[in-house]
């Protein structure tokens, strides 16, 4: 097969519509990139509605509404509207705040499919803690508003070493709720995550300890659907992030670039923004979108790795924030030369503090 | 062995304790399906399911059976043992069990062809029976011996069984019931012989958890298999979360998105929660008559299905 066949864009089945970084919490994993401020709140809902047409017609069955907190918007009623018009599965991940229970209804009523809702610990004072927001009791409110408006739930919990002894009581608590789902997400050491990986960062024995939690519970019942993925800090091999660069997802970010994951605006190079070009412009022919699609970018020891067909070398963006280069293997492989960079993690000092993300709505 | 092994050595009284205790707490007398049966609650099509899935059973035991006779030096045991295979297999004065299991297909109105074809056989059925074969190849002579001895509960459970029959399920006819009847008096045997072995050759505590751990995991096989059976009989429909878009061959979750085959769109379709996951497959049956494992693979999709919450099957 030719270099040039194996970089053919691929037909996305999900966009990912980041419709602010505004949010009334100020978690110190936040997934937003550090410099949150330099993306404002780009794109009406009629661009997001021409996006979502645009996205349906380049093979998108769903889009993901997320932010930030994407009730901060509050055109979110439209733009939900516009998903269902452009017949995306619509799927709402939310904070809680400030999204009322009215608010949800509404949204149900519009054509929204599904929400999932963070929850910060099982325990109240320590959620809202982490969340820098008094929030754990209105996210149970609204958990269970889902349920009485039978949308399907996915309750969506950060771990880390400050709550990762309390997944049991996690478990419970997404039963209580009703939840269809429960991600236990181990955060994902990028941006503000990164910025705080000592006071974040769990123990072997931790992990290992939630793991055999997971295993037994799932066992004991059917729901929630728990998912739980071994951080890849504590793995030998990356995690396949995003299923591939530009594969599967298109990120939109709130300033309207098109990106293929949630961090990839940190990496040195060129997306396109949905303001100016069309969505499947930006998607098969920005310099970014094709600077890592397929095999060709990769320098050993991925090129000959019989498992990059399987992982695709792991994160860029973990590459470039820990070896200054994005081309290079993940370093959370040991295979990596870099791989150091992962395992000393393990023997920084803890930190105790935890720099919080800046207040936004 | 040194002498600190004396003061671990092996109680048989409190091990055959230990054995029954794990029994009354597991064994499949008190699986809801076997209670139904027993309360003469089951349909005449929840009762065919079960003779039709619990045949692949019946054919897993002389073969496991065999498993265990290379296991042993012992011509004593050996000779002994050997018994259980013929009891099952049958040689030319009697009919051995697995033909008195397909009399027992014949009484309530299956086709023993069909039966001994395995092509209905329930894939959950068929991953437990294989997952008892694969134990006692896995397992040695003790541990192998060990995992048999949930025949020391079926003896009663078949005496159980047969006076069920006859007093609920009338129109199942008498000559249906022989292995009941045969079993009712090898199984208590065939347990003595079991336990007597196990308790005689167990001799460091290491030995009895083995042993121990080879029965509940049996238990729990058994167990299995009823489960299995019963979701024969559930009637899968399109979850309330799932998105089906047949122009694009693809189902929609909340957080993923499951592409069909042809044959997934026409199985999907069938899924209306009116059909249970058997008359789904036979339905498929009857549109492709002269098709090759049309059943196994619809059981098979279903089940992965109903893993990736595509569609819901309440029971």
């Amino acid at each position: 097969m030719s270099a040039a066949a194996a970089e053919a864009a691929p037909r996305p089945l999900n966009l990912v519509a980041e419709l602010t970084y505004r949010c009334p919490l100020r978690c110190p994993y936040c997934s937003n990139p550090t410099n949150l401020r330099d993306f404002p709140d780009a794109l009406s809902s009629a661009d997001w509605a021409r996006v979502f047409r645009e996205a349906a017609a380049l093979g998108c069955v769903h889009v993901g509404l997320t932010g930030g907190e994407p009730s901060a918007r509050r055109d979110l009623p439209e733009i939900v509207a516009a998903a269902a018009n452009a017949d995306l599965y619509s799927h709402l991940v939310t904070a809680a705040m400030p999204l009322s229970s009215a608010g949800l209804a509404q949204l149900k009523e519009r054509g929204l499919r599904s929400v999932q809702i963070s929850v910060q610990d099982a325990e109240p004072g320590s959620s809202d803690e982490i969340a820098g927001a008094v929030s754990f009791a209105r996210k149970c409110e609204l958990a269970r508003t889902a349920k009485q408006l039978a949308l399907p739930l996915t309750l969506n919990v950060v771990l880390h070493r400050r709550n990762l002894g309390r997944v049991r009581e996690i478990i419970r608590l997404a039963r209580e709720l009703g939840a269809d789902r429960l991600e236990l997400a181990n955060a994902q050491y990028h941006g503000w995550a990164l910025a705080n990986r000592a006071a974040l960062l769990p123990s072997r024995a931790q992990i290992e300890d939630a793991a055999r939690v997971v295993a037994a519970e799932s066992r004991s019942a059917a729901k929630p659907e728990i998912l739980f993925v071994l951080p890849d800090y504590f793995r030998d091999r990356p995690k396949p992030c995003m299923g591939g660069w530009a594969r599967t997802h298109i990120v939109v970010a709130p300033d309207g670039r098109a990106l293929p994951c949630h961090n990839a605006a940190q990496l040195p190079l060129e997306f396109w923004n949905v303001r100016e070009k069309s969505l499947a412009a930006c998607w098969e022919e920005s310099p970014g979108m094709r600077a890592f699609r397929g095999e060709a970018w990769m320098r050993e020891p991925c090129r000959s790795c019989p498992e990059r067909v399987r992982d695709f070398g792991g994160c860029r963006c973990q590459a470039f924030a820990l070896t200054g280069h994005a081309a290079n293997a993940d370093p959370a492989c040991s295979l990596s030369p870099d791989h150091a960079r992962i395992t000393a993690s393990h023997q920084e000092p803890a930190r105790a503090e935890l720099r919080y993300r800046e207040r936004t709505a | 062995m040194r002498a600190a092994s004396s003061s671990a050595r092996v109680d048989p009284g409190a091990l055959e304790r230990r054995l029954h205790a794990l029994l009354d707490e597991r064994y499949h007398d008190k699986h809801p399906f076997n209670l139904r049966m027993h309360a003469g609650a089951l349909r005449p099509d929840e009762l065919r399911r079960w003779v039709r899935n619990r045949y692949y059973y019946q054919t897993r035991i002389p073969i496991k059976d065999g498993v265990i006779l290379a296991k042993s030096e012992d011509r004593e045991f050996r000779r002994s043992w050997i018994r259980r295979i013929t009891d099952h297999d049958g040689d030319a004065r009697h009919e051995g069990g697995l033909e008195l299991w397909l009399k027992l297909a014949d009484a309530v109105g299956l086709d023993r062809r069909e039966v001994a074809s395995l092509r209905n056989v329930l894939p959950g059925v068929r991953r437990a029976c294989d997952a008892y074969v694969e134990l006692v190849t896995g397992s040695d002579l003790l541990a192998s011996v060990a995992a048999s001895l949930t025949e020391s509960r079926a003896g009663a459970l078949l005496g159980l069984r047969a006076a069920a029959f006859e007093k609920h399920y009338g129109w199942i006819a008498p000559e249906g019931l022989a292995y009941f009847r045969s079993r009712t008096e090898q199984a208590p045997r065939d347990a003595a012989e079991g336990m007597a072995y196990v308790l005689a050759h167990a001799s460091s505590p290491a030995d009895a958890e083995r042993c121990v751990a080879a029965l509940a995991k049996k238990c729990e096989i058994l167990w299995a298999l009823l489960d299995a059976v019963e979701w024969g009989g559930t009637k899968p429909r399109l979850a309330r979360s799932a998105q089906l878009r047949a122009g694009e061959g693809m189902v929609v979750l909340p957080e993923r998105a499951v592409r069909l085959t042809g044959s997934g769109r026409e199985i999907l379709g069938a899924c209306d929660g009116s059909r249970s996951v058997e008359e789904v497959a036979a339905s498929m049956r009857s549109r492709h008559p002269d098709a090759e494992n049309v059943e196994r693979d619809c059981y098979e999709f279903l089940e992965q299905m109903q893993k990736l919450g595509v569609i819901e099957a309440p029971a």
